[in-house]
């Protein structure tokens, strides 16, 4: 917004210096108090909290006392954690699972529904629905259908024939497969309407001409749709590792990390070890080790799609 | 142009303005309003369904006229550690903290939140007050206790009766075991178990503790679990108290499982009496039931059980500590405890006077058993005061699910639990 208004400002500037450049400081006042409201409280409850947690995590704090500068000790004592590297572990198959899943599910769900038939609009929203549901109705009702005897999910499986189903959230290797399966459910419908909109941004024309072409329905979504819909690929994939890296809540209700470890994320353990246990300087330092690895992935998604651009 | 500027300029302003006040917003409270009452602050959990609150400071705010009590409500008990952290940590001036349970108070004590109360404890009728020496850090005192709950046995007289068993008088550990199994009976809907056991880590390892003589925040050697966790796993596999996996998928609760009849026996908490009699009052179809001494490891020893004290403790901050003193030493006086027994709450305070008004309630058991019961010979912390106490119980609860879902033998169970406790409490 701040840019088109500076750049037609700048347009007139060539037809008189002086004004322009007080119109042009005008403009960007103009800007300035437009964002002005929103970044005072990104500057007052994001930034500043963000790099208090970054000196803090050099300190020991229990957020009482004066904080004691320690140095590196937080970070050697990470290094050492078997929780740590337990919820660092669970953290990144939660998301190895959590987003090519997500990611496939909501394209084909955006394919399937972008189809101009009547009642379209029923199914979109009966796909959107779980993503404004509230989360701990989702988790509450996803464990009883989890459930290891009773639940609905075992009792289809056994009719299928599966001699033994998985103990879901009771058992420590299937705990973290349900969670995935409860958020990939919950989150498809939101990045599925992503996907319609980057759908419908690709003109007919392509589609028509590559009919035309003799192009089969294959043809045409490899060589129209999909680089048609790159910058919104590009888009869904980066909003959900990033999201995948912070997950909390809807593990926090459904499993609490559990059962044991087997569920525990790294912002859960900042959570626990923060809040709860009252080290702030240790899981501050947590929280920069996520921070730096969620950081790096979207710089290497950022530098990948660059090259590919070019 | 000029006009929408200054106009935006204006909003802006006003924007931060709103936003700044907002910030510096926190209600200031006055200890002295004008007419010569002091008006005390005090942290309370959801006040509105937590009736001891109200019951004792309308009954102090009657002996002393000249103050008045303001409740500071967090209104979901679960978040109540979690309030208190960032209240303190902002330098919050409220007089008196409640103290929720012992790993909070290791927590306070450990930040040197809480006014020294050695005076007040010298005064206080020390020897009537179950649970006070919990409070006890190297020999100071920082919280006094005003209700010190126990575990007992909760039992369903009626399901006794009907599986022709004499009541639970004083049983040790097998002849709980063996009792569940004949108590067990029917399936699927009418299932009825002979005995729900809560997921809580603390009745399994707190009671194993207490009962051997052992301190849990003391690593070196966890194997005297080895026979209680054998007991749960064996009953659990027959069926005789629920599945532990089903149990947090259903997020089962343990006053449904015992007023619905679903189990016969529920070893729990003394907070859950006061429930109890005020469902039955409401009409609320409650069976029939008693309370036991807990199981204990072998027969005819004094009985021990786990428990600790719910107290309040002074706010370093506070704005006036000696109407704070004088409010604690009356929620550990008799008049207190009569306040908090008033409503069906195990006060600190013990007498015969107290034991009798508790008895006194409607809804009580009248039988011997249970008289017998509310008075165990000691009553142990499950996790003594230590500053490592929250993150200790963190392991501990883990493998606790480990071992019960069957991830875990107990053996190696047991072993994560030494070599991980004894990690996280030298890396403080």
């Amino acid at each position: 917004m701040t840019t088109t208004v500076a750049h037609v400002e700048s347009g007139r500037a060539e037809r008189a210096p002086a004004r322009g450049r007080v119109q042009r400081r005008r403009a960007t006042l103009i800007g300035w108090s437009f964002i002005l409201p929103n970044f005072l409280g990104f500057a007052l409850f994001t930034l500043v909290p963000v790099i208090a947690a970054l000196g803090l995590s050099f300190m020991s704090w229990d957020a009482y006392n004066p904080p004691k500068w320690v140095g590196l000790h937080n970070f050697i004592r990470l290094s050492q954690d078997p929780m740590f590297w337990a919820a660092l572990e669970n953290t990144v198959l939660y998301a190895v699972g959590h987003v090519p899943l997500t990611l496939a599910l909501s394209l084909g769900l955006a394919l399937v529904l972008n189809r101009k038939l009547r009642g379209i609009e029923f199914f979109r929203v009966a796909i959107f629905f779980p993503y404004i549901s509230s989360l701990v109705a989702i988790a509450i009702v996803w464990n009883l259908l989890f459930d290891p005897t009773s639940g609905p999910v075992n009792v289809l499986l056994t009719h299928l024939g599966v001699h033994n189903p998985p103990g879901w959230t009771s058992s420590t290797t299937w705990a973290l497969p349900a969670v995935i399966i409860t958020s990939v459910w919950k989150d498809m419908g939101y990045y599925m309407i992503l996907f319609l909109a980057g759908l419908q941004a690709i003109p007919g024309e392509l589609y028509e001409a590559a009919s035309v072409d003799g192009a089969s329905a294959w043809h045409k979504f490899w060589n129209v749709t999909v680089p048609g819909l790159r910058p919104t690929t590009f888009f869904v994939l980066v909003i959900l590792t990033v999201s995948s890296f912070k997950v909390f809540d809807l593990i926090f209700v459904m499993t609490e990390g559990g059962p044991g470890r087997a569920t525990l994320v790294l912002s859960q353990l900042i959570y626990q070890d923060g809040i709860l246990n009252g080290q702030f300087g240790y899981s501050s330092a947590i929280s920069l080790v996520l921070f730096v690895m969620v950081l790096l992935i979207t710089l290497f998604q950022y530098r990948l799609q660059n090259r590919r651009q070019d | 142009m000029k006009r929408p500027m200054r106009m935006l300029a204006l909003a802006g302003i006003t924007a931060s303005a709103l936003a700044l006040a907002g910030c510096a917003g926190s209600p200031s409270t006055s200890s002295n309003n004008g007419s010569g009452k002091t008006t005390l602050t005090i942290t309370t959990w959801d006040y509105a369904d937590t009736p001891e609150f109200k019951a004792l400071f309308t009954a102090f705010e009657k002996a002393n006229p000249d103050i008045t009590i303001q409740p500071v409500d967090v209104p979901t008990a679960a978040d109540y550690e979690a309030k208190i952290t960032t209240m303190l940590a902002g330098g919050d001036s409220t007089d008196i903290i409640t103290v929720k349970n012992l790993t909070d108070y290791s927590g306070y004590v450990a930040k040197q939140q809480l006014v020294n109360l050695d005076d007040v404890e010298k005064a206080a009728p020390s020897d009537k007050l179950a649970g006070l020496d919990s409070y006890q850090y190297k020999g100071d005192y920082f919280a006094l206790p005003y209700r010190t709950d126990f575990t007992v046995l909760f039992y369903n007289k009626d399901l006794f009766q009907k599986a022709g068993l004499a009541a639970p008088d004083n049983l040790t550990w097998d002849q709980f075991a063996q009792d569940a199994a004949k108590l067990t009976s029917g399936s699927g809907a009418n299932k009825v178990y002979g005995a729900y056991v809560h997921t809580w880590n603390s009745l399994v390892q707190g009671i194993s503790a207490v009962q051997n003589g052992k301190d849990l925040t003391d690593p070196s050697d966890y194997s005297y679990l080895t026979d209680q966790y054998n007991m749960m796993l064996k009953l659990q596999k027959a069926g005789d108290i629920p599945n532990y996996g089903e149990a947090t998928a259903q997020k089962l609760a343990y006053q449904t499982e015992f007023e619905t009849g679903k189990a016969a026996m529920v070893p729990m908490g003394t907070w859950l009496i006061a429930p109890l009699l005020a469902d039955k009052a409401k009409g609320v179809s409650v069976p029939n039931w008693g309370i036991a001494q807990l199981p204990q490891i072998t027969a005819g020893q004094p009985i021990v059980t786990d428990g600790g004290p719910t107290g309040f403790g002074i706010n370093k901050n506070a704005k006036d500590v000696a109407a704070a003193k004088k409010f604690i030493a009356f929620a550990a006086s008799e008049q207190g405890a009569e306040a908090v027994a008033s409503i069906g709450i195990v006060p600190s305070y013990q007498s015969d006077t107290i034991t009798q008004k508790y008895f006194g309630l409607a809804g009580m058991p009248q039988d011997d058993l249970s008289k017998k019961a509310f008075a165990p010979d000691s009553v142990k912390p499950d996790i003594p005061v230590n500053p490592n106490a929250a993150a200790v119980n963190t392991v501990l609860s883990q493998e606790h699910q480990l071992i019960m879902t069957g991830s875990k033998s107990v053996s190696a169970g047991i072993k994560e639990m030494e070599s991980l406790v004894k990690s996280q409490a030298l890396s403080q």
